[in-house]
């Protein structure tokens, strides 16, 4: 690793001015899972790291009435394991604790998970299925950035120099809905998806009343698959429906042949995922399921 | 930009100098001189380096030192209390869950984190918190046992001595734990990179970042310039000498003298006060390059006018084979059904957990290299010879080694330049290669294209069968002309073949090279035939066992190619694998998605002739010797030293450990040979000043030839005991025996003494007690034609595997279950450390099978140079596996002991796919079987 100066503000408003004072010479470091294999493989040069592990209020999870909104700096592990989270979004927890291992996971925090905006990254699908939103500071202001405009590419955000994402916020996730997240992977631990998709489903009565599909891994930025989405809302749930629902999420995927999978395959695996998640989800939904 | 920082380890305060950009991990190891703490990766995947952080585990390589202050750090060294050992690390030790042990430290911590929160873990809990960590020894299947079943294995005082039913014997056939182990759970035992020298500089190489091209100009004069560098070396500052493995194909420089040929070739390099400062300076030397055409796949680089990598190979062939023996076309006409088939291999690697390191140190008129090396006397004879010195002006250690697997077989350019830079610098130089160097060096195991023709009977009685294997070498010898003879001649001492013609052919490509990996170019070779062979089977409505067992190999054959197998229960592993698991009532009746799979497979006991020919002295004072048929010189070589008071024998020999386990079989087998009990042996084989020449780790041969250079040593010791003792006793030396410390009449009950005392006596009036012992295989092993001598062995080992598995049909994603395996390995010396060698070596290949694969771009360059893209098999992808000894006796082993290392990983590759088959119906043929090659077949074919 090249040599850099480490900036260890306690406070939000000193950790923006720093950003701001060394621009793009300069990055936040949380639990330093990602950065740090990008920073000793010479991926990315930079000479400051503005870390905000003394910052204080970044690491909690609270709720406020349905409401969860989950600080920056709670690892991977703690979300995994949160109880809060599991009564209310379980495919997060699920999500989380699909991820990298027991080590990772406890550096790693959802803070960097989301700002590195890597396309295989495992929690933005469920939190754009539950149509979460991200709280952005400068400093000076904050703003409120929905999930599903938070992301313009690989490795690419809304955040702009000396801004810091504070909390993620959950909303209400309702009654008579399931969210289900499933990720395919090439081993048991250590494994970026090849595929994923986050599948949210709210019934009414025996109808669908409204479906989100989002896909992970097949695109630049995690995808909703709109017109998969669109075919849920009214139906009533078959078989057949989910089967053709599927097939359009896998026609709208777009994405690249790698190591992990080539093109086709990935998605043939959104395909099968859409398929599974959307089964899982209508059962729960109902209230069957685990 | 140093600033002070105060740690909390281990309970101490400890207050560090720190750059912003220093690890956690490299504190700990650096500048505490914790060195339990293992790199393995420095990227997050391994889990070698996992410390808790207030009590939870974490990766020490992806964390910064300056981010630690006020919390608490409990690295390995930290469980131990006043010297007693925690309850998990105990119980890794009793429970045989110690390999080599360079996971062991990452693995404890993360066990111990567990076991903290919740004491009774499920299997699956375990799973989760220990995906983490990989291990290439142990198949984890110890590791599982050790967490769940921690308790009991800590209260135990004395271990477990599971008893294999040897009557005869009193340690041979003891589940002993690992004699290093203690050293090796504590975080005690130094590795290479542990070691720190006085004065010591760090080295690093430039590597090529072109696949093919002349070096034009090459400018080190910035390089030198940077403050802390002491060294720069390029290619005319090396010996003109060209190194490799085996001698009429050396073909490496130390560093490229002109062309380079792969992405990773060895360009520069650089000594300086510390790595850092060696890799900034990698950075400052320009090298100019006049990039050449490249080749990267075997069918176009034999082709008229392909680029080509070496004037002395044409058509980039590398080395040839073409084989015939008996004549196979009358076998196949007299056939009944001939089948020909196609089937690709992959490129993998052995991945040993520690990557490669030496330490070379050159003094006044003696060059001393610790290597981390499976090899030590091959690494000495090669210094020698590049150097054009003495051997008895060098000194190679061999520290503690995290794995091999014949990554580690052959002497590495670490080894080389690290002595050069020492020269020149007049200090101690380290090199360490990062997991991204070990792949660019690679030496794994070759991709072969094979094309396979069978001729059996209607009954599937085999008439003839042809062979015709391309290797892809890439650019340079290493062990390949071995190689592509491995591959041919291992195929007819499994069955009786009757006719056989192989073709092998090794190319040439701008590609790191291949080497041997453990199989020795055996597993591809065999995974085609036992796949091909189950294909006739289904085709022809056969048996698999059937066939299997009408062919069988038998004890005292000489096959078609002339070797000559002595022992072999071969039949009986493929019976007893088949009623364990019960194959016959499961195969091709499990549902659709599941499968079971049958292979077989066997190896070498030790190669019958040495890598270098003639006598052990430098290349350079000798013409080059006529090949003969005997064992120029002894192969392994031992002494025992019985100490001064007579209570304890220390063993030398140079046997590699590379976490295999010799050194703890060789003690055990001084132990019983000497009579006493197994803590009463002590071993040094890490010196090549203290211990004599043993040829190291590789062909699987140490139990047999160590072993009996050890046994023989402590029969010499014996006998010059014995004529003390009996005049003690009144007796003649003749009647007396030793035993568990003891030595006895045969003849009179009364007569008896304590081993000690006898030996105490002997020391008083004849000075030291000292035995010499050595083994040679036996004279005129195999046949007279070129290249009769890879695949000679005094003995081979036979296994058969059965896998079970389901295959998720949306996706092909494949979920093994079990495994059953049999293995005729003779005498097991050490029942515990021969199923540790099978359950590594079951789930090393299953992993090459399923998910393992070295991929290269069009450039030449690996796309997945790193333990996250290119996968071995976590704790969580491991099956059950139930692991068996057939009994068994080999004549030329130590107590009938022969080899199980490298032969548990020749059979799996096919039992694998075959099952696969059977759940899905489809052949893959190309490895490794992966999800998307399933789904892929499974749409075509349905
Ligand atoms: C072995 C291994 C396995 C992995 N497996 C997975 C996996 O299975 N799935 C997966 O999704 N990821 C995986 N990762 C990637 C990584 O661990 C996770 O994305 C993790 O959540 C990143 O969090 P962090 O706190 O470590 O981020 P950091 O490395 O600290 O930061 C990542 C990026 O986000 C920026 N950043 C961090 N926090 C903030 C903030 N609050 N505001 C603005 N910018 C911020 C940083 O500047 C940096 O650019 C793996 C990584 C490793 C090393
Ligand atoms: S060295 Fe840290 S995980 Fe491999
Ligand atoms: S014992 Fe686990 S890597 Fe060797």
């Amino acid at each position: 690793m090249r040599d850099f100066i480490i900036h260890e503000p306690d406070n939000i408003g000193g950790a923006c001015s720093l950003l701001l004072e060394f621009g793009t010479q300069a990055r936040i470091i949380a639990g330093g899972t990602d950065l740090l294999v990008d920073l000793k493989q010479h991926n990315i040069e930079i000479s400051h790291l503005v870390s905000l592990a003394k910052i204080g209020g970044l690491k909690s999870i609270t709720t406020i009435g349905d409401e969860i909104r989950i600080g920056a700096l709670v690892s991977l592990n703690e979300v995994a394991e949160s109880l809060t989270v599991k009564k209310r979004l379980r495919a997060l927890c699920k999500a989380a604790a699909s991820m990298a291992s027991k080590q990772i996971r406890n550096q790693g925090t959802i803070g960097g998970n989301i700002a590195s905006a890597v396309p295989s990254a495992d929690l933005p699908p469920a939190l754009l299925a539950a149509g979460a939103h991200v709280i952005i500071t400068s400093g000076e202001s904050e703003r409120k950035v929905p999930m599903s405009n938070f992301f313009y590419g690989p490795r690419k955000t809304v955040l702009a120099v000396g801004e810091i994402l504070t909390q993620v916020v959950i909303p209400s996730i309702g009654k008579k809905t399931a969210i289900i997240y499933k990720k395919f992977k090439l081993r048991g631990a250590n494994a970026l998806a090849v595929a994923s998709v986050a599948t949210r489903i709210t019934v009414a009565g025996n109808l669908i009343k409204e479906g989100r599909i989002v896909l992970g891994a097949v695109a630049p930025v995690p995808m909703i698959a709109e017109l998969a989405s669109e075919m849920l809302a009214g139906q009533i749930p078959s078989h057949n429906l989910f089967f053709r629902v599927a097939e359009a999420a896998a026609a709208e995927a777009k994405p690249i042949s790698d190591i992990r999978g080539s093109r086709e395959y990935r998605k043939e695996l959104i395909q099968v995922l859409t398929k599974q998640s959307l089964d899982e989800a209508f059962k729960r939904a109902t209230g069957g399921g685990d | 930009m140093y600033r002070l920082i105060t740690l909390n380890v281990n309970g101490d305060l400890r207050t560090v100098a720190v750059k912003p950009n220093t690890t956690l991990l490299d504190v700990i190891r650096d500048k505490l001189d914790l060195t339990g703490t293992k790199k393995g990766c420095g990227l997050g995947v391994c889990g070698a380096c996992t410390v808790l952080v207030d009590g939870e585990t974490m990766s020490s390589c992806l964390l910064l030192a300056a981010n630690m202050e006020g919390k608490c750090i409990t690295t390995i060294e930290g469980l131990e209390e006043k010297g007693k050992l925690s309850a998990v690390q105990k119980s890794f030790i009793h429970s045989g869950a110690i390999q080599c042990g360079y996971c062991t430290p990452g693995m404890v911590m993360s066990a111990k984190a567990l076991i903290d929160k919740s004491p009774n873990p499920t299997e699956a809990v375990i799973k989760e918190a220990l995906g983490g960590n990989l291990c290439r020894c142990t198949g984890y299947v110890k590791i599982l046992d050790a967490v769940k079943n921690w308790k009991t294995y800590s209260e135990l005082d004395e271990p477990e001595m599971k008893e294999y039913d040897l009557e005869d014997y009193k340690v041979v056939g003891k589940s002993l734990p690992r004699y290093d182990a203690r050293d090796k759970v504590t975080g005690r035992a130094k590795y290479t990179a542990d070691i720190v020298l006085p004065k010591m500089l760090h080295g690093k190489i430039l590597h090529s970042t072109i696949p093919h091209g002349r070096i034009i100009r090459i400018d080190t004069s910035r390089a030198e310039a940077l403050p802390g560098v002491k060294a720069v070396i390029i290619g005319k500052d090396v010996p003109d000498r060209q190194y490799g493995v085996s001698p009429p194909r050396y073909d490496e420089y130390v560093l490229a003298k002109d062309n380079v040929r792969y992405v990773g070739d060895e360009v520069a390099a650089v000594a300086a006060i510390d790595e850092e400062t060696a890799e900034r300076a990698l950075e400052l030397i320009e090298v100019e390059y006049e990039e050449l055409p490249a080749v990267f796949d075997v069918y176009k680089a034999m082709e008229e006018g392909a680029p080509l990598l070496h004037e002395r190979y044409p058509n980039n062939i590398n080395t040839s084979v073409d084989h015939h023996f008996g004549d196979v076309d009358r076998g196949f006409q007299e056939a009944d059904y001939i089948k020909e088939e196609s089937f690709t291999g992959n490129f993998t690697q052995q991945a040993p957990l520690e990557p490669h390191a030496s330490i070379g140190d050159w003094q006044d008129g003696l060059l001393i290299l610790h290597s981390a090396t499976q090899v030590p006397h091959y690494v000495h004879y090669m210094l020698a010879n590049v150097f054009d010195m003495p051997l008895g002006k060098i000194k190679v250690i061999r520290p503690t080694v995290g794995g091999g697997f014949g990554g580690k077989a052959e002497t590495t350019p670490l080894d080389l330049i690290s002595c050069v830079l020492s020269k020149k610098t007049g200090c101690p130089v380290k090199m360490v290669y990062s997991r991204k160097e070990m792949f660019l060096h690679n030496r794994g195991r070759h991709k072969q294209y094979i094309k396979m023709k069978l001729g059996v009977k209607r009954n599937g009685e085999i008439t003839a069968f042809e062979s015709k294997i391309f290797l892809d070498g890439g650019a340079y010898t290493s062990f390949g002309i071995v190689t592509v003879y491995y591959a041919g001649s291992m195929i007819p001492t499994l069955y009786k073949i009757p006719n056989y013609k192989y073709t092998g052919r090794r190319v040439m490509t701008n590609k790191p090279a291949c080497g041997a990996f453990r199989g020795h170019g055996s597993p591809q070779p065999r995974f085609a035939f036992e796949c091909l062979l189950n294909m006739i089977c289904d085709e022809l409505s056969l048996n698999p066992v059937e066939v299997r067992r009408i062919n069988s190999m038998e004890a005292d054959y000489h096959t078609c190619n002339d070797l000559d197998i002595r022992s072999c229960r071969y039949k009986e592993t493929l019976l007893q694998a088949v009623e364990e698991s019960g194959f016959s009532e499961k195969y091709g009746q499990l549902n659709d998605g599941h499968g079971i799979g049958l292979a077989s497979g066997g190896f070498v006991s030790g190669a019958g002739y040495t890598i270098y020919r003639g006598q052990v002295q430098q290349h350079s004072q000798k013409p080059r010797e006529p090949f003969q048929k005997k064992s120029i010189f002894p192969h392994a070589n031992a002494i025992i030293k019985i100490s001064e008071d007579g209570t304890q024998a220390v063993l030398f020999i140079g046997a590699a450990d590379i976490g295999q386990g010799s050194d703890t079989i060789l003690p055990m087998i001084a132990a019983e040979a000497l009579g006493l009990p197994a803590d009463r042996v002590r071993i040094r084989s890490e010196d090549s000043d203290i211990s004599p020449i043993d040829l190291g780790a590789y062909s699987s041969r140490i139990t047999l030839m160590g072993g009996n250079a050890v046994k023989r040593a402590a029969e010499d010791v014996l006998a010059k005991l014995f004529p003390v003792a009996a005049r003690l006793m009144n007796c003649s030396p003749e009647e007396l025996k030793a035993s568990d410390g003891f030595i006895f009449s045969d003849k009179d009950d009364t007569k008896s003494m304590e081993w000690a005392e006898a030996a105490r006596k002997y020391f008083n009036d004849n000075s030291s007690l000292i035995g010499t012992g050595w083994y040679k295989p036996p004279e005129g092993l195999g046949g007279d034609y070129k290249g009769a001598t890879v695949g000679t062995s005094p003995a081979y080992s036979f296994s058969t595997a059965i896998c079970e598995l389901n295959v998720d049909i949306s996706t092909g994603k494949v979920d093994v279950k079990k495994f059953w395996d049999y293995h005729d390995c003779g005498t097991p010396v050490n029942p515990m450390s021969v199923h540790g060698q099978v359950e590594g070596a079951v789930v090393m290949t299953t992993g090459e099978a399923l998910m393992e694969d070295m991929v290269y771009n069009d450039r030449g360059e690996l796309v997945n140079p790193n333990l996250h893209e290119y996968l071995l098999m976590t704790i969580k992808d491991t099956p059950e596996i139930f692991s068996g000894i057939v009994d068994s006796y080999e004549e030329e082993g130590p107590y009938g002991a022969k080899e199980v290392g490298e032969g548990a990983t020749v059979p799996i590759l096919g039992a694998v796919a075959h099952a696969i088959k059977d759940a899905t119906g489809v052949w893959i043929t190309d490895l490794p079987i992966t999800p998307e090659k399933i789904l892929k077949a499974l749409k075509e074919n349905y």
